[in-house]
């Protein structure tokens, strides 16, 4: 078959990982490389001390080889969680993080976890974001009509965990609706 | 020094040969990289053109980019085509219905896989590679790995949607035009065959009225009338026939698949849209961020027009 059963309903996790791998970290490179032309554009020149912007999967595969330290993005340190998650406890809507944020911390947190600080409590906080926000787009499930549901800063990972059910349901209503329909003009 | 020095030049000039080409039609590709290579390869006396190469080919990309973007209403002008082929991957992947094939964004890019493939090849043969060079191959191929598996994803799920509505793109002539030659020429066999399979597994052996593929609703005998034993007899006979024939065309997947467009979709708006208009006088206008979770029909102009993106 062209395309795999478990394919076809929803995009798969490592698939969401490999499209928020393209995006752009900085490193302190260990080792020198001429500027070099890949189809994403081109990167470098890498020069040991200087911090450079590089892809996240070539910043993955240089770490896995011990040939840079990753700098963890802003958003991934405990200050910023810790207010993102008193807001999600204290406010109705979802806070502002990164789309991508739960890809990007999980690959960071796996391959560089001596190049951020207090990974422990980074990753509790995650933890706890992200049963915060799970709870509340379950919630959302309440406003659901066969219309439209406003789901803003809602991240990539959290739509794909909810989405078969999400759509499933739209659906059902969509069906309930023009069944109504269609019986009112009889 | 002088080899190293040498094969930088190789893939600046690489890059360079990649932006100027990158709207060339999939005809004249293979001639025409053979040519910029060549080109590429004079340019190795004088190390200075490198970064005047560099500055030419990022010009001449706003230069191509310019005259074009007001018409096509481009999302971001400076979104290379690797990010552009992620984002209709993606749209293709959520998406009930085909969406337009992006046959000289897909062409463009294949030539840059190839070209870097080639250029890793070149480069593999040098014997004094250092630590570092090796590295350096080794990330170019791996990032060559990493698209071609977009690559091949976004080709698949577009092979899945065609083969699953085969019937319904020969009878549709709009989804006709959102698709390649190669993909109309395969949907048309693809209808043929699975034809050609009913017709001598099942239909033909049916009656009359009974023995073609169209969508009439199969016949259900009603449950509440006589109760005679006959009736039942002669009527559960038919009924067997039916839900057999049904059930088997059902596990062939049904004959007419038509895209559901009323499939609820998350939308992403990459800019501030116009206003959406719903059924009862409802209107949605999304914000730049915005997202959102409705049924596809509702946002597949904006799609079209690269307002939103499907996540």
């Amino acid at each position: 078959m062209s395309l795999p059963q478990s394919l076809r309903s929803s995009v798969t996790p490592p698939e969401l990982e490999l499209v928020a791998s393209q995006q752009l970290i900085e490193i302190i490179p260990l080792i020198a490389m001429e500027k070099t032309a890949f189809i994403s554009g081109a990167f470098g020149p890498l020069q040991p001390p200087r911090k450079t912007k590089i892809p996240l999967w070539m910043a993955i595969n240089l770490k896995l080889k011990k040939k840079c330290h990753i700098v963890a993005p802003e958003w991934l340190a405990v200050e910023f969680l810790q207010s993102c998650l008193d807001e999600e406890l204290n406010q109705p809507g979802f806070s502002m993080l990164p789309f991508r944020y739960a890809e990007v911390s999980k690959v960071l947190l796996d391959i560089a976890p001596d190049d951020i600080q207090s990974t422990d409590k980074i990753r509790s906080l995650l933890k706890d974001l992200r049963e915060a926000r799970q709870a509340k787009s379950r919630e959302g499930l309440d406003q659901l009509n066969r219309g439209e549901l406003s789901l803003s800063n809602l991240c990539s990972l959290e739509i794909n965990e909810i989405r078969p059910f999400f759509v499933h349901a739209m659906g059902i209503l969509t069906h309930l609706h023009r069944d109504a329909s269609t019986e009112d003009q009889l | 020094m002088s080899s190293s020095s040498a094969s930088a030049m190789d893939w600046e000039a690489e890059y360079a040969a990649g932006v100027f080409e990158a709207n060339t039609a999939a005809l004249y590709r293979s001639s025409k990289s053979r040519k910029s290579r060549t080109s590429a390869l004079a340019l190795d006396s004088d190390n200075e053109d490198q970064d005047i190469t560099m500055a030419s080919a990022s010009t001449s990309i706003r230069a191509r980019t310019g005259p074009t973007a007001p018409i096509l209403d481009l999302p971001q002008d400076d979104e290379s085509p690797l990010s552009q082929l992620t984002r209709h991957w993606m749209n293709e992947r959520h998406a009930p219905d085909i969406l337009p094939a992006e046959e000289e964004l897909l062409a463009s890019l294949l030539d840059h896989i190839r070209r870097q493939s080639d250029a890793v090849q070149l480069l593999r043969g040098e014997p004094s590679a250092s630590e570092e060079e090796h590295i350096r191959i080794m990330l170019v191929q791996m990032e060559v790995e990493r698209v071609k598996f977009i690559v091949r994803s976004y080709v698949r799920t577009r092979l899945f949607k065609i083969e699953k509505f085969a019937r319904f793109i020969m009878t549709d002539a709009t989804i006709q035009t959102r698709i390649t030659t190669a993909e109309r020429v395969h949907a048309s066999r693809h209808a043929h065959l699975t034809d050609h399979h009913f017709h001598n597994s099942v239909l033909q052996s049916l009656p009359e009225t009974q023995s073609h593929l169209d969508d009439t609703p199969i016949f259900m005998p009603p449950m509440s009338s006589s109760f005679s034993s006959s009736w039942i007899l002669t009527h559960l006979t038919v009924w067997l026939f039916f839900s057999f024939s049904f059930l088997l065309l059902f596990f062939l997947s049904l004959p007419v698949t038509k895209p559901d467009n009323s499939r609820a979709v998350f939308v992403h708006a990459l800019r501030d849209c116009p206003p959406i208009r719903f059924q009862e006088n409802l209107t949605l206008e999304m914000k730049r961020g915005h997202i959102s979770l409705m049924p596809f029909s509702f946002i597949e102009q904006l799609l079209l027009r690269g307002d939103v993106e499907l996540i």
